[in-house]
């Protein structure tokens, strides 16, 4: 259970205060409600890209980091499709300072060209290490395009094309700025040893100057219902082959996301899965195989990927899932199996709270869907799916015309 | 008006609360550690033995020991210890290091009845069937050929082995013909050694009350302990000699080269360990270092690049690693060298060395984020022999660290052709 209160800032600012007080660090969490589906598909990686620039100074902070690291703090941040989070953890005694330059870079960053240049590098590099220079790694680079035709999640958060970093002008990155980079835009959480009056001073004092921008609002194609299955096939040198399958699922933003979590649970959460204990244990087809949702806020991704062992071919790997995919369309899922499923979701959960620094990314997220509220009624969700909902889950999303399928082929 | 180019006041954690771990012996020899604290109704169990790389015989028997307890005991198959600890919404672990190896189970407080019994199943009970046997090695190799793909894979495993000797427990590598060898009755007899006859320490943290602690010590009590496993005497590491210090793994067709710098230096008992810890913060340790600041932020070679300063149970390292786009590897490492070079003969001033210095104390209380955490620090210091004086004094230590002790300490340890260079990627 996370306690919170909330108040908001006359320029549109949402601030939300988790109290704990057994720990001397505090958290403060600021999730701008901007991701690489708000973005031009003519200037993908925008705003990951923009994530670095954050930390190329502020209007009245030269540098971000290091006023930080000299009152004991921390900070990170990252960039999914749907939002920019970003983070500090720092004895709360020095809880100012987080204000100070949070504000600072939400009232305007330097625009200094020599920070464009060098982030931009930077992050060329980030797209050599984790898409180009790993194995499998350019596997989502052409498997968003081939599941999404319409939808802004046909990119990847790192971009479509590394000529769209390469291009990036300082025109862009201001007027990315100003659009996204608002108070009216953002949502923030301060979690520790605080005080909610405390709190208030602080924000009202160091953003509250801030002007409020022109509101966003998010105008995004659907992505249609997908007709016929789709196919690709890749090549490269990796060890061995791979096969990834994916299925249209519903996102966070609706109910049903939770049924179709368990569902992906079922069929690919850990060694006893139906996947990994048919096709790994039991057959030896697979080296590897699993199963999740995509976790998106608009509708997502239930992906199952595996590699194959050696001298078992993509084609028969793919029989083999596609039987058990159709078993769980055909077959109702024991009441023990769901219990199982139910059970690991909820541990996650209250695993996932033991960090003050989570519940504060929890809490964040949550509101910006606009219901914070759900940050403490998943167990509600999961406890709610039955083995009806369930089949009915599988057999509106487990469908072949639904599908979208890459075979990897290891070169010989 | 609000100055907002004057940062706000603030202070210096000068001590932070580190609650301690209660240790009590059992009956049999264990020994049983535990942690109440946190709110969440979580508890984590580890069970930790004496084994790993240094008290391994043949290659990779440790490993395989380990890694085979998940597969099956005379009462349930791997199959049914999957589903049962899944059942319950519980993780295993089965972690295997250089100086020991631990079972680990995380789960709600309520299922923990149920998964006790199982645990302790695992403790006395594993058979290493030969099918999983022969499965699991098929899986290795796999996951070993596609860490050979990687060149930060290649440039550390290669970076330990030529810094230790290819055949000393933190120098040796498992390679394919390593696995092939492996065979079910020298598992069996590490087992029996390693694992069974010896008693464990049982590390709690997390939810713990009276009723919790009776439950693990009536499951563990019972358990039959022999002898303990003869901890082997130093083990002089037998270093190759290489040209110049320096070894290049070509991997064609790789954009980007792993770089792999550093020595041996020495473990948490050294009287310079905390001045050290200092100066590897300055030099790499976090996002600030004059490694970011020179080879990310200002010439944007790399995504990251850190000195870490490793500390074993027998013997500790300094190693700087970085994945950079192959053509930038040679300036990489020249830079590297510049900045060895000032930290050898420049003085770190003032503001640097202060702002290091509150950001390592500032991390280390907030690194006390979880009771997972807090159990960890205790493992640190009971595992290597030091006591809570080692963490009472940690930020005592930090502070005292003065300028002129990082420039001997630079002048000591750092010298440029001490150190080895391994290039995975090319040149």
């Amino acid at each position: 259970m996370i306690h919170y209160q909330q108040f908001t800032l006359d320029n549109g600012l949402q601030v939300y205060v988790h109290e704990d007080h057994t720990t001397p660090i505090a958290a403060v969490n600021i999730l701008y409600n901007v991701g690489s589906r708000d973005e031009d598909e003519n200037k993908t990686g925008f705003a990951h890209l923009f994530e670095h620039l954050m930390f190329g100074g502020s209007r009245n902070i030269s540098v971000y980091d290091e006023p930080l690291q000299r009152v004991g703090g921390e900070n990170n941040a990252f960039t999914s499709p749907d939002i920019t989070n970003y983070y500090i953890t720092l004895p709360a005694v020095n809880l100012e300072t987080a204000f100070w330059l949070e504000s600072d870079r939400m009232l305007s960053l330097s625009f200094d060209p020599q920070v464009l240049e060098v982030q931009r590098k930077v992050v060329i590099e980030e797209f050599k290490q984790r898409y180009l220079n790993q194995p499998y790694g350019d596997v989502w680079l052409k498997l968003r395009p081939l599941a999404f035709q319409q939808h802004p999640y046909r990119w990847a958060t790192i971009g479509k094309d590394i000529s769209h970093i390469e291009s990036a002008t300082l025109d862009d990155v201001k007027e990315f700025f100003f659009k996204y980079y608002i108070p009216n835009n953002a949502i923030m959480v301060v979690a520790g040893p605080v005080k909610l009056e405390e709190v208030k001073k602080l924000a009202e004092k160091w953003f509250g100057p801030i002007p409020a921008g022109k509101p966003y609002i998010r105008r995004l194609p659907a992505e249609p219902i997908q007709e016929h299955a789709r196919y690709m096939e890749l090549e490269a040198s990796v060890p061995l082959d791979a096969i990834y399958k994916v299925f249209h699922i519903p996102g966070k933003s609706s109910e049903k996301y939770y049924t179709g979590d368990l569902l992906s649970d079922i069929l690919g959460r850990g060694k006893s899965s139906r996947l990994y204990d048919k096709l790994v244990k039991e057959t030896k087809l697979f080296n590897s195989i699993n199963g999740y949702v995509s976790g998106s806020v608009d509708p997502g991704l239930l992906v199952i990927q595996g590699h194959l062992n050696q001298g078992v071919s993509i084609e028969r790997g793919e029989e083999e899932i596609n039987a058990i995919l159709a078993e769980i369309r055909e077959q109702r899922v024991p009441e023990l199996e769901l219990e199982k499923v139910k059970n690991q979701a909820e541990s996650t959960i209250v695993f996932s709270e033991v960090e003050l620094l989570n519940r504060a990314m929890n809490l964040a997220f949550y509101a910006n869907l606009g219901k914070p509220e759900q940050v403490n009624q998943e167990s509600e969700y999961i406890q709610a799916v039955s083995p009806e909902s369930l089949q009915a889950m599988a057999r509106e999303v487990l469908r072949k015309e639904n599908s979208s399928t890459i075979y990897y082929r290891a070169k010989q | 008006m609000l100055n907002r180019s004057i940062p706000p006041a603030f202070q210096t954690l000068e001590k932070v609360h580190l609650p301690q771990v209660q240790s009590q012996t059992l009956a049999n020899g264990y020994q049983l550690h535990w942690l109440n604290a946190g709110e969440q109704p979580v508890i984590r169990i580890e069970l930790i033995f004496k084994a790993g790389n240094w008290f391994e015989t043949g290659k990779g028997t440790s490993y395989f020991t380990i890694k085979m307890m998940n597969e099956g005991t005379s009462k349930r198959s791997a199959r049914q210890i999957n589903e049962y600890v899944d059942q319950y919404g519980a993780f295993i672990e089965f972690n295997h290091g250089q100086d020991r190896v631990n079972v680990t189970l995380y789960t709600v407080i309520k299922h923990l009845p149920k998964l006790l019994p199982l645990l302790q199943e695992i403790v006395i009970d594993s058979i290493f069937p030969e099918k999983e046997l022969q499965n699991l090695k098929k899986i290795t190799t796999q996951n070993l050929k596609v860490n050979t793909e990687k060149t930060s894979y290649l440039a550390q495993t290669r970076f330990r082995e030529l810094l230790f000797g290819e055949m000393h427990p933190y120098g040796r590598n498992l390679y394919e013909q390593d696995i092939a060898h492996i065979e079910a009755p020298q598992l069996r007899e590490y087992y029996q050694s390693a694992i069974r006859s010896q008693a464990c320490d049982i590390l709690l943290c997390g939810n713990i009350d009276d009723h919790t602690l009776a439950l693990v010590r009536n499951t563990f009590e019972q358990v039959p302990v022999t002898s303990p496993l003869p901890d082997n005497s130093f083990i002089n590491p037998v270093v190759p000699s290489l040209p110049n210090n320096k070894e290049t793994l070509e991997k064609e067709g790789s954009l980007q080269s792993s770089i792999r710098l550093g020595k041996r230096l020495f473990t948490r008992k050294h009287p310079d360990y905390f001045k050290m810890l200092v100066l590897n913060e300055v030099f790499g340790g976090y996002f600030g270092s004059r490694l970011m600041k020179n080879i990310r932020e200002e010439k944007g070679f790399t995504y990251g690049i850190s000195s870490n300063l490793v500390t074993l149970r027998k013997e500790g390292f300094l190693v700087i690693g970085t994945d950079v786009k192959k053509e930038f590897t040679g300036l990489t490492i020249d830079e590297i060298y510049k900045e060895i070079e000032i930290l050898k003969t420049e003085p770190v001033g003032e503001e640097e060395l202060q702002t290091v210095k509150n950001y390592m104390i500032g991390s280390f209380a907030g690194s006390l984020n979880s009771p997972f955490a807090i159990a960890d620090n205790f493992k640190t210091i009971y595992f290597e022999g030091l006591t809570y004086d080692f963490f009472d004094h940690y930020i005592e230590n930090i502070l005292h660290t003065t300028a002129q002790d990082l420039l001997r300490l630079s002048n000591t340890y750092l010298q440029p052709d001490s150190m080895l260079e391994v290039v995975a990627g090319g040149r």
